[in-house]
């Protein structure tokens, strides 16, 4: 009886923490992959993996971390399943139409396929820049880079997408 | 002494990087200003992008029971693994459906009671909406805005009244815009979600709120106007291309 109280108990508050962060996660993992459907699937078996291995987050304050570091492994995974090699950025657009389409504004629909079309390597350090509030520091740990490498990164990210959304980039600095 | 290169280039890597030195920079060189400026505004529609709209389109019908290592799997039902790995989807399903249930709650609209709410504080502060061409004093505007993170880019049109007011809980920027369908009144609703725009005409008053991704939603309405629902939602997508957010 005890035990089911104890369970009942660390079920609610895990199901409370991915009811907190499921928008965050979906975000992200829609980013990383670029596909809606497989966004839902990854943080579907993120969740499961996190319940599965929920007494090593020791701190819940560390959850978000913890839980984009799963993403982007079950991410991985995928890939390497489904061997996702090409990626055809027309097609991912055309794809996701609905959602561009819906976008309360045309230029917000114009800067997600801008987004589409960056290199995963600076649209990654940039979605856990802007998006889930990383600092520099907390991006080089996740990506495992050095902090200057990270500033060259989201450097190059926001240059080629101020570049690809018809920014006047003519006060942009050269690298 | 930084120079300008330098500036832009830590811009680019991070524009609400706080170092006591870029803002010294900034301050002291127009050229960097005004790219701060434009990039402070891509950089809000960067985040408005990102923050791409989240349809509870997973439905899990059943409410499972939690995943147990002492399941003994039915003949015929399965290896364990599958036993277990059907007993772990379960659990996940039940956490779905809580987090289904909470996504729709989070993206539903309010209904008409928060623009009722709107209407009210409207008609409590009468003295907001006369028309002038004089603009309430930068130092009020800026503090009032401050206070909700944001700023608005130049070429807003002339802002003649801007007051911090207590809404639903909060204090949020009540601002009054001249614009050519006359004065109109703006409220930033950061506490407050839409999920589409809500049109309303009620007690004399007609507006929109628009959601904002990321940061809640904006109220605008106008008072015994001509103006029709669709100008006034024109006019709340061009106040709302001037926000910059500053946190």
């Amino acid at each position: 009886m005890k035990d089911q109280i104890g369970g009942n108990q660390k079920r609610a508050r895990f199901q409370a923490l991915c009811q907190s962060l499921r928008p965050d996660l979906l975000r992200f993992a829609f980013w990383l992959s670029r596909d809606r459907t497989l966004a839902e699937d990854v943080v579907q078996e993120t969740m499961l993996r996190a319940w599965k291995a929920q007494d090593s987050l020791a701190d819940e304050a560390a959850a978000k971390p913890w839980f984009l570091t799963i993403i982007r492994r079950e991410y991985a995974r995928t890939f390497e399943r489904k061997r996702l090699v090409t990626v055809d950025v027309d097609e991912l657009v055309a794809r996701e139409e609905p959602m561009l389409a819906a976008a309360e504004e045309q230029n917000l629909a114009e800067m997600r396929a801008a987004l589409f079309k960056l290199p995963d390597e600076y649209r990654e350090p940039l979605v856990l820049q802007v998006l889930m509030g990383f600092s520099t520091a907390e991006i080089a740990r996740e990506l495992d880079l050095s902090g200057a490498a990270v500033l060259t990164r989201l450097f190059r990210a926001r240059k080629q997408l101020r570049a690809l959304c018809g920014e006047d980039t003519s006060m942009d600095p050269e690298e | 002494m930084m120079d300008c290169a330098h500036f832009r280039r830590s811009m680019l890597a991070d524009p609400h990087d706080p170092d006591a030195q870029l803002r010294e920079h900034r301050e002291s060189c127009h050229d960097c200003n005004l790219f701060s400026e434009r990039l402070l505004r891509f950089e809000s529609r960067l985040e408005r992008a990102l923050r791409v709209a989240l349809p509870p389109e997973v439905s899990l019908p059943v409410e499972a029971p939690l995943p147990s290592d002492n399941v003994v799997p039915l003949r015929g039902a399965g290896s364990p693994r599958a036993a277990r790995r059907r007993a772990w989807l379960a659990m996940a399903a039940s956490v779905l459906v809580a987090v289904v249930v909470a996504g729709a709650l989070w993206l539903s609209t309010p209904g008409p009671s928060l623009a009722a709410d709107v209407v009210t504080h409207m008609r409590e502060e009468p003295q907001a909406w006369r028309r002038t061409d004089v603009p309430v004093q930068d130092a009020k505007l800026e503090t009032v805005l401050r206070d909700s993170h944001l700023r608005l880019a130049a070429g807003t049109g002339i802002v003649s009244y801007a007051n911090s007011c207590g809404f639903r809980g909060r204090r949020v920027p009540h601002l009054v815009v001249q614009t050519e369908a006359g004065p109109v009144t703006v409220m930033v609703l950061v506490h407050q979600q839409v999920s589409k725009p809500v049109q309303f005409d009620e007690q004399g008053y007609r507006g929109v709120i628009v959601p904002v991704a990321g940061h809640g939603s904006l109220a605008v309405l106008t008072r015994g106007s001509a103006a029709d629902l669709e100008t006034i939602e024109h006019i709340a997508h061009r106040v709302l291309d001037s926000i910059i957010w500053t946190g």
